[in-house]
């Protein structure tokens, strides 16, 4: 008797051990994100036992210090300082002793998966104080009525840098953030035309082969398919290709959108985008078309087609995604890419530094019209910062972007601290670690000409301090330290921004015609039409299909839902 | 007396099952809740009981899109190849496997068949696209050098559903191979014994003795598997496939994942996920009937 009724005494106690430990998991795995909400709810009743106190002010201190939440994404191939993360770093830290917010991040996600955790995240209500969102997302959001008015917070605690930089180019990052009258997001990029694309090409490459830069459409093909097919790496095998598209077809590098202009097509709606953020073009009657569906993007997609089968395109290009689409370029198996100005940054910053006999040149569009390259550009912002309606302290985001702000393009600018760090042969982008300021948009394209006129003169007194750091750094190039190519790339004259100030100088920016929200069958079309769109295209261009499929590709889009979305656009009147 | 005493010693036991009750009961019957969704316009703000009632409107949209029926039949088409070949495989090997004589030697197939099984998909689309490339890729090359023309496997539409088939069996086989093994020595020596007097070969004893004793296990694990007839693998397709071969790789899951989650159409998303959950009921009450009228097999 006594034996049994250990036994049972023991299993109980085993059941309770299970059920225990169960439970200690379960809150062991939580603990990341239970944490700071715990944290932000217990704020505000220490808060509120004192005095409720917002300091005046754009950089007020909090006292006592509040916490704040936040969610960040990065990129898998940026390495950062080991004391400089995302969740703790030089903004953090000040953050909290200068201004009296303890900001913490409730997750990082990879740069992909970033869109849908936070649509994950919005639904679940679990919503931290401020974060990023894209343009679906902040439409979704406001109408659902979910995000804090910023209308008044903006005007009574934004900083003068911070107002200057929003109030240019016509205060078009204002006017796409507000929604019925009310400022909801504050826009994290847009405002100007530095996402044009340049052409990227292996100079090193070329001088091999004996060939000169392509100015034409013809003498691009001519190159590609020479990179393919001459051996430019020299070991023997043929094992190169000569232009890197990714499987989203369209996006920052790697893509189609310069090629497509080459031909005087305009297009852009990336196999991984929301399906919502295209590109309109004003038609002979004044009313919308749809860029993407014209014959000049029928003729470009056929010479991409001629390229593929030449193999100047990589075969696979098709399961490839853009971290291995950047891997061709830097294991140099590509010798061409389209691309925006921060492709020096990233992919192929450090190429040139670890060896030397690597050379990338920037180069405009080439032209397949006879006339020049006019190129496209969104200039509309497309990610916003949005503060949640049930933050404690939604001017905290505001405050946050004026510290940033002032440390960057501001009075108290101090490049060598805030924006990047140089140890050893790299260069560290600590800017970036910042959840968000307010950038000036043509402020690189003005830190071009100075710095270049200051090259002229050899004299950079007259330079600000951030210009006068990529005027040494150009310097440093010239004098022979190669880790300084990505300055050299960017500033310099032949560099990324001399060819975008050439397309901005010229007029030869073309950006959509419509600029309104994305209409209710965008929204419950988009997808499905993009996903036709980039199967036509990745099927043309590898020659599943033949070029005229794109007739019936352009039939189908209109069927499926382009007239309605068309004459939506139409019918808003903000057709320009 | 006997009846209350036996009940007070099953208390124990009906704690021990608390856990994995209550488990099931948060995780499974909880977000049951949540089903409402696909037949509202649900917003964000208003929550669960606050949204807008739309009916039917969120299954009219997904039928009104034009790849949905594409879709569904690359799913059925994939989710039965992978349920048939998951069958097959892995009784043909256990039949095989039981059949050696060197102990040493059954155990380590038996392990290394069973290793891909605890690699995610995420791991395992990055070793295959490697390995699958036509450039580079180890295989292709093993082709070519037999001669053969190279494969774009994860790229052609004609080849995708086979690979993802072939891929799937591999990484899964080991684990129901191992299911069968197990019942393979529950079936008694004493039957082998009697069958060798009577002067059955090996075939005869496989067909009339190891099957036979078997076959309660097959019929459990096909019922099981015809629940997932709509299932045919998000992690795996999703990892590894591309815009060129949607048409004949799409499947319901990534379908809805591209058009649902990634543009916040939660409606939509919910009632994709409603309309596979009644089809999987239905689906496994029919074999489930089946496997009782058919092979007297009740498995609840």
């Amino acid at each position: 008797m006594a034996r049994k009724k250990f036994k049972l005494f023991s299993m109980i106690v085993l059941t309770f051990a299970l059920v225990f430990v169960s439970a200690c998991t379960g809150s062991g795995n939580k603990d990341n994100t239970a944490e700071p909400a715990k944290a932000s709810s217990a704020s505000p009743s220490a808060e509120s036992s004192k005095a409720p106190a917002v300091p005046d002010g754009p950089f007020g201190k909090y006292d006592p210090p509040i916490n704040v939440t936040t969610v960040r994404s990065s990129t898998p191939s940026v390495e950062y300082l080991p004391d400089q993360t995302l969740d703790d770093n030089v903004w953090y830290r000040e953050f909290a002793s200068e201004l009296g917010i303890n900001l913490k991040n409730k997750w990082t996600v990879n740069t992909a998966q970033y869109p849908s955790k936070i649509t994950v995240t919005m639904v679940s209500g679990d919503m931290p104080d401020f974060f990023i969102v894209d343009m679906q997302q902040f439409q979704t959001l406001a109408q659902a009525g979910q995000l804090a008015d910023l209308t008044e917070i903006y005007d009574k605690y934004a900083s003068d840098t911070v107002k200057t930089a929003y109030n240019e180019s016509g205060g078009i990052k204002l006017k796409a953030g507000t929604v019925d009258g009310k400022l909801l997001g504050m826009a994290v990029d847009g405002g100007s035309n530095d996402d044009a694309h340049s052409l990227y090409i292996r100079k090193d490459w070329m001088e091999k082969l004996g060939r000169t830069a392509p100015t034409t459409m013809d003498e691009l093909m001519d190159l590609a398919i020479a990179f393919a097919n001459e051996d430019p790496d020299g070991d023997g095998k043929k094992n190169t290709y000569g232009l890197d598209i990714s499987k989203d077809i369209f996006g920052g590098f790697a893509s189609i959108d310069g090629f497509l202009n080459g031909f005087g097509g305009y297009g852009f709606n990336p196999a991984n985008g929301s399906g919502t953020n295209l590109i309109f073009l004003k038609g002979q009657d004044g009313k919308a078309i749809y860029a993407d569906i014209q014959p000049e993007v029928k003729t470009a997609l056929g010479k991409l087609a001629d390229l593929f089968k030449a193999g100047a395109i990589h075969p696979e290009f098709s399961v490839m995604d853009g971290n291995k689409a950047g891997e061709m370029l830097t294991s140099s198996k590509v010798g061409m890419t389209y691309g925006a100005f921060w492709v020096p940054t990233w992919p192929i910053n450090n190429m040139h530094t670890e060896d030397p006999s690597i050379d990338w040149g920037v180069y405009e569009a080439p032209s397949g019209t006879g006339s020049p390259t006019i190129v496209q550009s969104s200039g509309m912002p497309s990610r916003f910062m949005v503060v949640s309606k049930n933050s404690k302290n939604p001017e905290a985001m505001i405050k946050v972007m004026n510290y940033a702000t002032e440390k960057l393009t501001g009075a108290q600018k101090d490049i060598g601290k805030y924006h990047t760090i140089k140890q050893g042969d790299k260069n560290y982008q600590i800017h970036t670690l910042a959840p968000i300021y307010a950038p000036s948009g043509e402020k690189n394209q003005n830190y071009h000409y100075q710095v270049l006129e200051a090259l002229k003169k050899g004299d950079k007194s007259g330079l600000d301090e951030e210009a006068q750091l990529y005027y040494d750094q150009v310097k440093a190039y010239d004098g022979g330290d190669a880790s300084q190519w990505v300055a050299h790339t960017l500033w310099d004259e032949n560099g990324v921004f001399a060819t975008l100030g050439k397309y901005k100088k010229n007029n030869r920016i073309l950006m959509t015609a419509y600029t309104g929200a994305p209409t209710a069958t965008m929204v419950a079309k988009g997808p499905a039409l993009r996903d036709l769109e980039a199967r036509a295209f990745t099927e043309i261009i590898m020659g599943a299909k033949p070029l005229d499929y794109f007739d019936e590709f352009a039939k189908q889009w209109l069927e499926q839902g382009g007239n309605d979305i068309l004459a939506e656009i139409n019918a808003t009147g903000q057709v320009q | 007396m006997m009846a209350r005493k036996s009940w007070r010693m099953e208390i124990p036991l009906h704690f021990m099952i608390m856990p994995g009750l209550i488990f099931i009961l948060i995780f499974a019957y909880g977000p049951m809740v949540g089903l409402v969704i696909a037949f509202q316009k649900f917003n964000i703000g208003k929550g669960l009981f606050g949204s807008e009632w739309i009916g039917l409107e969120n299954f009219k949209y997904v039928y009104s899109l034009p790849d949905t029926m594409n879709v569904i039949r690359n799913t059925v088409y994939i989710a039965f190849m992978k349920i048939v070949a998951g069958l097959v495989a892995p009784i043909i090997t256990a039949l095989l496997l039981n059949e050696l004589r060197k102990q040493l030697f059954k155990r380590t197939v038996q392990t290394l068949i069973y290793l891909p099984n605890f690699l995610s998909w995420v791991i395992l689309s990055g070793i295959l696209i490697e390995v699958l490339s036509p450039t580079t890729g180890i295989l292709n090359d093993f082709m070519a050098w037999f001669g053969l023309e190279r494969v774009f496997f994860l790229g052609n539409a004609k080849w995708f559903p086979y690979v993802m088939v072939t891929t799937d069996v591999w990484k899964e086989f080991g684990f129901s191979t191992i299911v069968y093994l197990a019942a393979l020595t529950g079936i008694s020596p004493a039957l082998y014994e009697a069958s060798v007097i009577d002067g059955a070969n090996r075939w005869k004893q496989t067909l009339h003795i190891t099957l036979p004793g078997m076959l309660p296990i097959i019929i459990l694990l096909t019922t099981l598997s015809l629940g997932q007839v709509l299932n045919a693998g998000f992690d795996q397709i999703f990892n590894m496939y591309s815009p060129s071969v949607y048409e004949t790789g799409d499947i319901i899951d990534t379908y809805v994942y591209r058009i649902g989650l990634g543009n916040g159409q939660f409606g939509v998303a919910t009632a994709v996920g409603l309309f596979k959950s009644v089809i999987s009921l239905f689906a496994i009450s029919l074999s489930y009937i089946l496997a009782y009228r058919i092979a007297n097999y009740r498995i609840f």
